[in-house]
C-alpha cells in the first residue's frame, strides 16, 4: 500500500506534494513526510495523517520533491520509521511503496561498510544503495541499486547532486508519470496528480523512469530506451470533495443510482448485437474482500443466466492451489485494478494458460493490462475506503456478463434476455427508493449500536450479500459480526446467539423465503433482536421480526443490489452512531499492493 | 465582485417536485435551473459565488462541489433554521464573513441569462434591484418608481400598485448587512422589508433587463419555462439512432441512447444519456427527456418534461405534462391538456394548456386516463384502466 509522489517543475513543491499525499491519502494513513530539495536537501516527517503533516510541515522553498504516506509493514508507524529516507550525507532522499524481501542481508552488508541506519524499516537499505552507487547520474546508479533488490517495490529518489531531476523505479508495485506544462510528476496512482494533469504514462515492471521539468525518459532495468505515449484520463476528482455529505462513504452511497447508470450506459447499446459464441465450459472468479463479495454473488447471477459452473476463489488462496486441469475462464476482480493479491493470482493462471479477463474501476492499471479483456465498472473515483459504489457496480458487471455469456450459448432467450436488461435499467430507481428512506435505516441503526456482536443471514444469492454485510460492519464499526446462510446457524453458531446479539436477516420473497423465516424463528426464540430485510409488500415479515427494512418489490435475481445498499446504509449509521472515523477505518487501506 | 445565490428554499408550492430535490435542482432542459444562474455570472466574468444552501443541501452540493467544472469557484454557507415566512434576508446575512464589497445577489431557482446579470452589475449605482414586468405582480414584491428610482416596495400587495416587480436580483454594498441586522430586530427577515427600511436615505436604482427572467412558482410553470430555456436548444446527436428516423428542428440526444426506427421526432427536444425511445414514437416541441428514459412504442410525447428513469409503455400519450423522477406509466396511458382552474394554496389558478403533472416513482397501470391540471403525488400506485381527475396525495393508492 503506501502512496508515492514525486514533483519537479516550477511551482512550489511542498504545496503539490502535500495536495498529491491528501489524494493518496486512502492508501494508507499510519504517517506521512516530504523530501524538498532547495540547494539543501529537507525533509520534514512525522507519525499521523496528511493533515496532520499539512499543520506541521514548516514552509520549504524548492520546486522538486518527493513525498509519501505510509501504511505500516516493516516497523511501526512512529516517525523515525516513516518516508522519506536521507542516506548518511543528507544529499540523497527515498520513498518506497513494497516490500524488500532481501533487507536484513543489504542492512548487514551496508553496516559493516559504515553506513547508519535510523529506523526499523525495509526501505532505508535503499537510500544507502543509492549513495554507494551514484557516480554522476541518478538513473545509473537507481539501475544499479535494482539489481540488488528482491521483493516488490516502487521507489522515487532525488539528489542534491541533480537539480530538476526525480527518478523512478517499478517492480510489482504501482507507478506512473503524469506529464505536465513544465513540469512532471511520478506517483502511485491517478488521482494523486489528476488535479495537475490528464496525461498519464503507466511504468511496467522493470522500468525506471526519470523526470524533469521538460521531460520523461524510460529506460528498462537492463538500460533499454522505451518510448511510451502518455494516455488521457477520462476520469474527473468529482469524488475527491465531500459535497454536503457528512463522509465520503455516505456520498459515494448515494452517487449508486448515477454509478450504476453509467455502468449500463456503455453496455445497452451493444445488448442488441450479443451473438458472439465463445465456448466457456466453467467460470473461475478470483477477488479480495468485498469484490469476492461481488464475485460471490455473480456465481449466483452467471449460473443463473448462463448455465456455466461458477467456482468462487479468494485471490490469496487461489494461488496455493494446485492446478485442477480444468480450463476455466478466470475472472479477476478489483477496483484499484492493482490488488497484489489478485495480480499475483491472474499470472498463475495465466502461467496456467487459461483465458482471463478483468473487472476494474481504474482505467488503465495493472491488472488491465496483464488480462486478456477488461469490463470497466464507471463508479468514477472511489475515496472512502469501505467500497460501495465501486461494489454495487461490479455486480451491474455480473449482470451484464451473464447475460452477455448466456446470449452467447444459447442458455438465455431473446426475451428473457430483454427482460433482464428491462430490469437493470429499472434498478437506479430502486436504489433511490431505498436512498429516500434512508431515515429509517438510521433509526434501527442506532437502536443496534450498542451491541459487541453481530450476525447477518441469508440464503442463496443473498448470502454473499450478509457476509458483505457484516465485512461492511467490522470495517467502519468495530463491531464483531459474522454473515451465514441461515440454515447454517443450527449447525454451530447457534450457541452464539444471545438477547444482546443483533441479527440482520435477508428475507426477500423467492424460494428460500419460507426456509428463512424459519431462521428467524430459530434465532428470535432466543431472544435475539431481529432486523428482516423484506420486500416492500410482504406484509407477513414483520409478524416474525422486530423492524423491518423494505426494497422494492424486484425479480430475486436483483434482490442484492438493493439488499446491498441496505446494508451499507446501516453499517454506515452504526459506525456514525457511534462515532468512528468512517473513511478512514483503522488498520485499512483502500489500494491493498501487498500480499 | 463575488455573487450570493440563495437555494436553501424548500418550495413547497412545487410540490410534488421539490420533495426530494431541492427548487434549485429542478431539471430544466435536462440541466437545473441554478445551473443557469451559475453560467450566468460565469459569462460576465463572476467567478466567486457563494451559495446559501439548506433544503437538500447535498444534492446542491454534489452536483456543483467547488465550481471547478461549471469554471467557477464556490463556497457554501448551510442555512440551518429557516425564519418567517420569507427568509430571504435572513439567509443573505449567514453570507457576512464572506463579502467585503459591492456585490449580486440572485435567488437559486430562476431562469435567467448573462444579459439579466450584466444589467444588474453595470453602473457606478450602489443599489440596484432588477424588475421585470408581471402578469400576476400580486405574487412578488411590487416596485413604484420615480424615473428609475424605487419609492416605494411591497410585499405581496392586496391592491393592484404597478405590474413592476423585484425579480429578487440586485446589486448590494457591504453596508447592507448592517441594514438587514437593523431590520431582523424588528421580526422582518425577508429582503423587500430591508430595501424599504432603507430607501428613505439610500437610491436604489430599478434596471428593466432585456435578458430572460422566468421565476418557476407552480409545478406547470415548469413546462413553460423547459420550453424557454430550449430556445437555446442545440442539435447534437450520440447514442445510435436506426433507419427511417426523422429529427426536425434542433434535437438533442445523449450518448448511449438508442432510438428505434420510425421515431418522428421536432425539436427543440432534448433526449438524454441511456434512453430508449421504441419504434414510431412521436416526439413535438418543446419536450426534455431526462436519462435511463424508455418510452414504449407508438407514444405521443409533446411539450412536456420527463425527469430521468421514466418508463412509458406503449401508445401513450402525454401532452403538456410533468413527468418525475422514476415514475412507471403502463400502456395506452393518456394525459391530453386542456385549460382550467387548477387548486393550489386555497387559491384557483387559471392554467392553459395543461396535462398532468405526476411525481417521482408513482406506479401507473394500463389504460389510465388523467384529466389535464390534475396533480398526482409521489409513490402512488394506479391500478388499471382509472381516470383520474382529483388530485392524489403522496404516497396514495388508487384501487
Amino acid at each position: 500500500m503506501c502512496g508515492i509522489i514525486g514533483y519537479t517543475g516550477p511551482k512550489a513543491a511542498k504545496d503539490i506534494l502535500l495536495n498529491a499525499l491528501k489524494r493518496l491519502e486512502y492508501r494508507g494513513y499510519d504517517s506521512a513526510g516530504i523530501a524538498v530539495i532547495n540547494d539543501e536537501l529537507n525533509v520534514f516527517k512525522d507519525k499521523g495523517d496528511i493533515d496532520h503533516l499539512i499543520n506541521i510541515t514548516p514552509d520549504f522553498k524548492g520546486t522538486q520533491g518527493i513525498g509519501h504516506t505510509r501504511w505500516a509493514t516493516h516497523g511501526k508507524p512512529i516517525k523515525n520509521n516513516s518516508h522519506p529516507f536521507k542516506g548518511c550525507k543528507g544529499k540523497f532522499a527515498i520513498v518506497h511503496n513494497g516490500i524488500i524481501d532481501n533487507f536484513n542481508e543489504l542492512k548487514d552488508e551496508l553496516m559493516k561498510e559504515g553506513h547508519i541506519f535510523s529506523s526499523e524499516t525495509d526501505t532505508e537499505v535503499i537510500v544507502h544503495l543509492l549513495e554507494n552507487y551514484y557516480e554522476d547520474n541518478l538513473e545509473d546508479a537507481m539501475k544499479k541499486v535494482v539489481k540488488r533488490l528482491r521483493g516488490s517495490y516502487a521507489i522515487v529518489a532525488i539528489t542534491t547532486f541533480e537539480k530538476d531531476k526525480v527518478v523512478g523505479a517499478r517492480m510489482i508495485s504501482p507507478l506512473i508519470v503524469g506529464v505536465g506544462h513544465n513540469e512532471n510528476f511520478i506517483a502511485s496512482d491517478v488521482p494523486a496528480v489528476l488535479e495537475y494533469t490528464n496525461k498519464m504514462i503507466y511504468l511496467l515492471d522493470e522500468e525506471i523512469v526519470a523526470i524533469t521539468s521538460k521531460g520523461v525518459e524510460i529506460q528498462t532495468f537492463d538500460g533499454d530506451p522505451v518510448e511510451r505515449d502518455w494516455q488521457k484520463v477520462d476520469m474527473t476528482l468529482d469524488g475527491a470533495e465531500k459535497g454536503g455529505y457528512e463522509h465520503f462513504m455516505l456520498k459515494e452511497i448515494f452517487e449508486q443510482p448515477k454509478a450504476i447508470h453509467n455502468t449500463l450506459l456503455g453496455e445497452v447499446l451493444n445488448f442488441d448485437s450479443y451473438a458472439n459464441s465463445n465456448h466457456i465450459s466453467n467460470i473461475k472468479i478470483i477477488a479480495c474482500g468485498t469484490s469476492y463479495h461481488a464475485g460471490f454473488v455473480g456465481k449466483h447471477i452467471i449460473e443463473n443466466l448462463a448455465k456455466i459452473p461458477v467456482t468462487v476463489e479468494l485471490a490469496s488462496e487461489y494461488r496455493f492451489l494446485a492446478d485442477a486441469g480444468e480450463r476455466p475462464l478466470v475472472i479477476a476482480i478489483s477496483q484499484s485494478g492493482e490488488t497484489l493479491d489478485t495480480m499475483t493470482a491472474v499470472r498463475l493462471a495465466r502461467r496456467r494458460g487459461l483465458r482471463t479477463m478483468s473487472i476494474v474501476n481504474i482505467v488503465g492499471s495493472t491488472l488491465t493490462r496483464e488480462t486478456d479483456e477488461t469490463f470497466y465498472t464507471r463508479a468514477d473515483l472511489e475515496i472512502g475506503v469501505a467500497a460501495t459504489k465501486t461494489y454495487i457496480t461490479q455486480i451491474i458487471a455480473m449482470y451484464i456478463l451473464g447475460i452477455r455469456f448466456g446470449r452467447a450459448n444459447g442458455s438465455l432467450s431473446p426475451d428473457r434476455a430483454r427482460r433482464m436488461i428491462n430490469r437493470l435499467r429499472d434498478l437506479p430507481k430502486q436504489v433511490k427508493t431505498i436512498l429516500n428512506n434512508a431515515d429509517n435505516i438510521k433509526r434501527i441503526a442506532e437502536k443496534i449500536a450498542d451491541s459487541q456482536s453481530m450476525f447477518f443471514l441469508g440464503r442463496n444469492i443473498n448470502y454473499p450479500v450478509a457476509l458483505e454485510g457484516a465485512l461492511k460492519m467490522k470495517e467502519i464499526s468495530y463491531i464483531h459480526a459474522e454473515g451465514y446462510p441461515g440454515g447454517e446457524l443450527k449447525h454451530g453458531p447457534l450457541a452464539l446467539i444471545t438477547e444482546k446479539t443483533p441479527v440482520i436477516a435477508v428475507a426477500v420473497k423467492d424460494y428460500t423465503y419460507e426456509k428463512m423465516l424459519g431462521n428467524i424463528g430459530e434465532v428470535a426464540a432466543r431472544g435475539s433482536p431481529v432486523v428482516g430485510i423484506g420486500n416492500q409488500s410482504d406484509k407477513e415479515l414483520k409478524r416474525y421480526v422486530d423492524e423491518v427494512i423494505p426494497i422494492p418489490d424486484v425479480h430475486y435475481l436483483f434482490t442484492p443490489v438493493l439488499t446491498s445498499v441496505v446494508m451499507q446504509l446501516l453499517s454506515y449509521y452504526v459506525a456514525d452512531a457511534r462515532n468512528c472515523e468512517i473513511d478512514k477505518p483503522r488498520h485499512l487501506a483502500k489500494s491493498v499492493t501487498v500480499e | 465582485m463575488k455573487a450570493v445565490i440563495l437555494a436553501a428554499g424548500e418550495g413547497t408550492r412545487l410540490r410534488p417536485f421539490t420533495n426530494s430535490e431541492p427548487k434549485g435542482m429542478l431539471p430544466i432542459s435536462n440541466r437545473p435551473i441554478l445551473e443557469y444562474v451559475i453560467k450566468a455570472l460565469a459569462q460576465n466574468k463572476i467567478r466567486d459565488i457563494v451559495i446559501v444552501v439548506g433544503y437538500h443541501k447535498e444534492r446542491i452540493m454534489s452536483y456543483f462541489e467547488d465550481g471547478k467544472d461549471f469554471d467557477v469557484k464556490i463556497s457554501y454557507i448551510v442555512q440551518k433554521r429557516r425564519v418567517g415566512k420569507i427568509g430571504t434576508a435572513y439567509a443573505l446575512s449567514m453570507a457576512k464573513n464572506k463579502i467585503k464589497d459591492d456585490f449580486i445577489l440572485l435567488p437559486g431557482d430562476n431562469l435567467i441569462d448573462a444579459q439579466t446579470v450584466s444589467d444588474a452589475i453595470k453602473g457606478n449605482q450602489k443599489h440596484k434591484v432588477v424588475i421585470v414586468q408581471s402578469d400576476i405582480p400580486s405574487k412578488y414584491g411590487v416596485v413604484e418608481l420615480s424615473s428609475n428610482v424605487v419609492r416605494n416596495i411591497i410585499e405581496k400587495p392586496e391592491e393592484e400598485i404597478s405590474n413592476l416587480i423585484s425579480t429578487g436580483i440586485y446589486k448590494l454594498p457591504v453596508s447592507i448587512f448592517d441594514d438587514i441586522e437593523k431590520v431582523m430586530k424588528d421580526g422582518r427577515y425577508d429582503m423587500t422589508s430591508v430595501l424599504q427600511s432603507i430607501l428613505a436615505k439610500k437610491k436604489i436604482i430599478a434596471v428593466t433587463t432585456k435578458g430572460t427572467w422566468q421565476d418557476i412558482v407552480y409545478p406547470w410553470d415548469i413546462i413553460n419555462v423547459n420550453s424557454m430555456a430550449l430556445n437555446n436548444n442545440e442539435s447534437h446527436t450520440s447514442g445510435r439512432i436506426e433507419r427511417n428516423v426523422t429529427l426536425k428542428g434542433s434535437v438533442s440526444i445523449g450518448k448511449g441512447t438508442i432510438i428505434r426506427s420510425g421515431a418522428y421526432i421536432v425539436g427543440p427536444t432534448k433526449i438524454g444519456e441511456g434512453c430508449e425511445i421504441g419504434p414510431n414514437v412521436t416526439i413535438y416541441p418543446s419536450t426534455s427527456i431526462g436519462n435511463n428514459v424508455r418510452i414504449g412504442p407508438n407514444s405521443v410525447i409533446e411539450h412536456s418534461v420527463i425527469m430521468s428513469d421514466v418508463r412509458i409503455g406503449a401508445t401513450c400519450h402525454i401532452s403538456n405534462s410533468v413527468i418525475g423522477d422514476g415514475v412507471e406509466i403502463g400502456p395506452q396511458f393518456c394525459s391530453t391538456s386542456r385549460s382550467g382552474n387548477i387548486e393550489m394554496d386555497n387559491e384557483l389558478h387559471k392554467v392553459e394548456h395543461i396535462g398532468a403533472l405526476i411525481g417521482e416513482r408513482t406506479m401507473i397501470g394500463d389504460q389510465v386516463s388523467v384529466i389535464g391540471g390534475t396533480i398526482i403525488g409521489s409513490n402512488c400506485d394506479i391500478s388499471s384502466q382509472k381516470i383520474i381527475s382529483k388530485e392524489i396525495p403522496d404516497n396514495s393508492s388508487v384501487i
